[in-house]
C-alpha cells in the first residue's frame, strides 16, 4: 500500500488527512491508497516536490546577472521610446553592414599570423630594469668587470699619441655646446648634448691625420637591431633602433686573455629572489624570433664598434637613471654583438673562439658611462659554464657645472660663468674608446 | 505639425542629439509649381523653452581597466555631482594631483602563479597626494605595484603573503599579509576586508590599527579604531601592523592657505547655537557588526 505522500504544506494535507477521516468515519469503502495511474502523473504541485528540472538546471549553472535582469524585468525596447518604470533595454552592438578599413577593430592577438603561445619578453630602448645591471647581467650571462680593460688602459697611458694637446679642444668644444651655441640665455639639453657628442666625435675624427686607419669607420643613427636568444626557460628578444652606432670594416681584438675568459666559469651569476629577471620587459605573444644586424650582407663597415646613447631628453623624469643607463648600454651591446655572432658563426649556441667585442658609450651631457662588452660564448640557455665579460666605468663627470650667467649673491660672485671643474681624463677615455681596435 | 514642432522640442533637449545642422529657410523663388495633393506648408512651431540637467563632470579617467604602476591623471569634482550642483560643499581647489592605482586585494596572484603563499620586495615608500597614509612600491615575480605601507616598511624588505590557515597560529612580522584565522589574538592589523576577496576597505587611514580580539568557530572579531566591533570570516586578508605616517594626526595646519592647497575650502562662519558639536559625547557602543552570513535553508531537491 502506498503511503499516502503529504506535500505542499499544511493545507493540503489537512484536506487529505480531512478527506480521509471523513470516509473512515462514514464507513464508506474507498479505494484503498492512491489511484495507480498508467501513464506518468501530470506535474502539480502534489504530484512532484522541488522545482521543474529547467529551474534546477539553473541553479547549477547560474546565468550572468545582466542575463537574469535581461529577461526578469520588462523593457521599453519595444515601445521605441522611454518610458518611465520600465527598464533601460540593451541594444545589440550597431552593425554597419560592410567593411570599412577606416573604422575596423582590427585583428586580435590571437588571429595574427605571428601569434605564439610561449610568451617573449623584448627589452627595447623604452625598458628601464629595476634591477639594472645586475639584471641585465643576468639576462645576457655577464660577469662584471670595474673599471676599463688594460687594453684601452693602455691607450691611456700611452704618452705616443699626444692626448695633451686635444684638452684645450675639448674645452673649447664643452663650451661651444653648453653656452655659445645659442641665441637665447642657455641651451636646452636637447640640444647641447647632441652638439656635445658631435663636437667630440668631430675631434676623435681629426686623429686620423695621424692614423689613417681611423677613416675606416662609418656612422649610423637610427639603425635597427634585431636579437633571439634563450635564457633558462625564458624567450629574450632585443629589438628597436639602437642608438647611434660605429661600425668599421675591421673587428675589434678580444680584450680578456684566454686565462679570463676560462675563469669565468666558476663565476655564479647572481639572482634576486622574488623578482623574476624578466620584470619590466615588455612580455608579448605576437613576435618574430629574428637576428638581425640592420646592415645587409657584403656592406663594408660590418663589425659593430662603439654604440652612443644621448640622454638628451629636457625633463628629469623622462631621461635614464644612470643605472637604468648603463642597463641599456649593457642590453644593446649584447644585443649587436649576439647578432653579428650569429651572423658569423651560424645560429647554433656554441663558445666562440674569436669572442667578438663592442663598446657603448652612454651620456646625457655631463656624466659619461663608458662600457666594453665581450661575447665569449652564444650558449646562454645553462647558467654556468663560459661568461660574457663586460667592463663598466661608470658616472664619469666631463665637467663640474657650466654657468651661462655669472650667479651672484649679495653683490658678490659665487659662481663665475663659463665652464668650471673640466675632467680631461673623461675626455681621453672617450678617445681611448674610440681609438680601439686600431690602435 | 504641432506634434511634429513638439517632437523636435524634445530631440533638443535628448544628450545623444549631435549637432544639429540649421537648415537655411527655403527662399522664395517665384511660383512654385503646385503640386498635385496636399501641401502642409513649414509649420510655425514654437520650441520649448526648458532646461535638463545635463552630466558636466566627465568621470572616464576612472575607466581605466588595465592596471598600472604609474600614477593617473585626476579630474576634480569641486564638490558636484553628475548633474553639475554642488553635493558636498567646502571642497575645491588645492594642488592637482595624480592617482596611483593602489592594489588593495594583498592576495591577488599573477597569472599563470598557484595559489601560493609568495614574497614581495618593497622597492620605496612614498607620500600618496590622495590620502594621508604612505605607500609602498612592492615587485614580486614579474610585476610591480603600490599597496599601503606599514609603520616601519623600509626599502628592501621583504613581505609575504600567504592564504593558508594552519592550526598553530603564524608568528607575522610588520607587513605580512595572512588571513585572520591564521594571526594570533592580540595582534594590531589594518587594511581589513569585510569579505574575503573584496579587496581592503577597512582600517587605511595614517597611524590606525584594529585589534584581532577573539576567534570564533570560522569567524573572527576585530575591534576598529572606532571602537566598534566587526565580525568577519576567518579567510578575510589583513595586513600587521599599524598604518605609516604615525603622526599625521599630530601636523598643525598652521594657516588656512595649507587648507586650501588640500582642497578644502572655507566653513561659513555663522556659529549654530543647536549644532552638537560642543561638549563631550557619552554614547553606548553601538552593536557589532557582522559581515557572516548565517547558513541559509534550501528547500531544493
Amino acid at each position: 500500500m502506498v503511503v499516502a505522500v503529504m506535500v505542499a504544506g499544511p493545507m493540503a494535507l489537512g484536506r487529505a488527512g480531512v478527506v480521509a477521516a471523513a470516509a473512515a468515519a462514514r464507513g464508506l469503502a474507498t479505494r484503498a491508497g492512491r489511484p495507480r495511474h498508467r501513464s506518468p502523473l501530470p506535474r502539480t504541485p502534489w504530484t512532484v516536490r522541488g522545482p521543474p528540472p529547467e529551474v534546477l538546471a539553473e541553479l547549477a549553472e547560474p546565468r550572468s546577472v545582466r542575463e537574469q535582469v535581461e529577461l526578469d524585468t520588462v523593457t521599453y525596447a519595444e515601445r521605441l521610446h522611454y518610458v518611465p518604470g520600465l527598464a533601460r533595454p540593451r541594444f545589440p552592438a550597431w552593425d554597419r553592414g560592410w567593411r570599412d578599413p577606416w573604422h575596423t577593430p582590427g585583428p586580435r592577438y590571437e588571429e595574427m599570423a605571428l601569434y605564439k603561445e610561449r610568451g617573449c619578453y623584448i627589452c627595447h630602448q623604452g625598458v628601464r630594469m629595476l634591477e639594472g645591471v645586475r639584471q641585465a647581467q643576468w639576462l645576457t650571462k655577464t660577469k662584471l668587470v670595474e673599471g676599463l680593460p688594460p687594453a684601452v688602459q693602455g691607450i691611456l697611458d700611452n704618452p705616443a699619441l699626444g692626448l695633451q694637446e686635444l684638452e684645450e679642444r675639448a674645452e673649447h668644444m664643452v663650451s661651444h655646446a653648453r653656452l655659445w651655441d645659442t641665441a637665447e640665455v642657455a641651451p636646452r639639453r636637447e640640444r647641447y648634448c647632441p652638439m656635445l657628442f658631435e663636437n667630440l666625435i668631430h675631434i676623435c675624427r681629426l686623429m686620423s691625420g695621424k692614423f689613417p686607419s681611423l677613416s675606416k669607420r662609418m656612422l649610423a643613427r637610427n639603425c635597427r637591431i634585431a636579437a633571439t636568444w634563450e635564457r633558462e626557460s625564458f624567450l629574450l628578444q632585443v629589438r628597436g633602433l639602437s642608438g647611434i652606432l660605429m661600425n668599421s670594416m675591421t673587428p675589434i681584438p678580444p680584450v680578456a686573455s684566454k686565462e679570463e675568459i676560462l675563469a669565468t666559469k666558476e663565476h655564479v651569476l647572481e639572482t634576486f629572489y622574488p623578482i623574476a629577471p624578466t620584470i619590466d620587459l615588455q612580455e608579448v605573444n605576437v613576435y618574430k624570433e629574428l637576428n638581425d644586424t640592420g646592415f645587409r650582407d657584403g656592406y663594408p663597415y660590418s663589425h659593430p664598434h662603439t654604440l652612443f646613447f644621448l640622454e638628451s631628453a629636457n625633463v628629469r623624469t623622462d631621461r635614464f637613471r644612470p643605472e637604468q643607463l648603463r642597463a641599456k648600454m649593457l642590453m644593446f651591446a649584447f644585443g649587436n654583438a649576439l647578432a653579428k655572432a650569429k651572423a658569423l658563426h651560424g645560429n647554433d649556441p656554441k663558445v666562440l673562439e674569436q669572442p667578438v667585442v663592442v663598446q657603448s658609450i652612454g651620456t646625457d651631457g655631463q656624466l659619461f658611462q663608458f662600457m666594453v662588452f665581450q661575447l665569449n660564448t652564444t650558449d646562454l640557455v645553462s647558467n654556468d659554464g663560459i661568461k660574457n665579460l663586460v667592463w663598466i666605468d661608470s658616472d664619469q663627470n666631463l665637467y663640474e657645472r657650466a654657468q651661462c650667467v655669472p650667479e651672484v649673491k649679495k653683490r658678490v660672485v659665487t659662481k663665475p660663468a663659463g665652464i668650471s671643474g673640466f675632467q680631461p681624463d673623461t675626455f681621453k677615455k672617450f678617445l681611448a674608446l674610440y681609438l680601439h681596435g686600431t690602435v | 505639425m504641432a506634434a511634429l514642432g513638439l517632437c523636435r522640442a524634445f530631440g533638443a533637449l535628448l544628450l545623444s542629439a549631435g549637432p544639429r545642422r540649421v537648415r537655411p529657410p527655403p527662399l522664395p523663388s517665384g511660383p512654385q509649381p503646385w503640386l498635385p495633393g496636399p501641401v502642409s506648408a513649414p509649420a510655425a512651431c514654437r520650441g520649448l523653452g526648458g532646461s535638463a540637467p545635463r552630466c558636466t563632470t566627465d568621470p572616464l579617467w576612472k575607466c581605466r581597466a588595465k592596471y598600472t604602476v604609474r600614477p593617473v591623471g585626476m579630474k576634480k569634482t569641486g564638490g558636484r555631482d553628475h548633474t553639475g550642483r554642488v553635493r558636498v560643499r567646502g571642497i575645491g581647489g588645492g594642488h592637482k594631483r595624480r592617482y596611483r592605482m593602489i592594489d588593495f586585494q594583498r592576495l591577488r596572484y599573477e597569472e599563470g602563479a598557484p595559489p601560493e603563499p609568495f614574497t614581495e620586495k618593497v622597492i620605496s615608500v612614498r607620500y600618496d597626494p590622495c590620502r594621508s597614509a604612505n605607500i609602498a612600491l612592492v615587485a614580486g615575480g614579474n610585476r610591480k605595484r603600490w599597496i599601503i605601507a606599514t609603520e616601519n616598511m623600509q626599502p628592501g624588505n621583504s613581505i609575504t603573503n600567504s592564504p593558508h590557515i594552519s592550526r598553530m597560529a603564524v608568528s607575522a612580522s610588520e607587513g605580512d599579509a595572512y588571513p585572520l584565522g591564521a594571526l594570533p589574538v592580540g595582534t594590531l592589523i589594518c587594511n581589513l576586508e569585510s569579505h574575503p576577496g573584496k579587496g581592503a576597505q577597512y582600517i587605511r587611514a595614517a597611524g590606525t590599527c584594529g585589534v584581532l580580539l577573539r576567534k570564533v568557530n570560522g569567524t573572527a572579531i576585530v575591534q576598529l579604531p572606532s571602537k566598534r566591533h566587526m565580525q568577519v570570516l576567518e579567510t578575510c586578508v589583513a595586513t600587521v601592523g599599524r598604518v605609516s605616517n604615525v603622526d599625521h594626526n599630530k601636523r598643525v595646519i598652521g594657516k588656512a592657505g595649507r587648507n586650501r592647497w588640500l582642497g578644502k575650502r572655507p566653513h561659513t562662519g555663522l556659529w549654530h547655537r543647536k549644532g552638537g558639536w560642543a561638549g563631550r559625547k557619552i554614547k553606548p557602543l553601538p552593536p557589532m557588526k557582522s559581515y557572516v552570513n548565517l547558513p541559509r535553508v534550501k528547500a531544493v531537491e
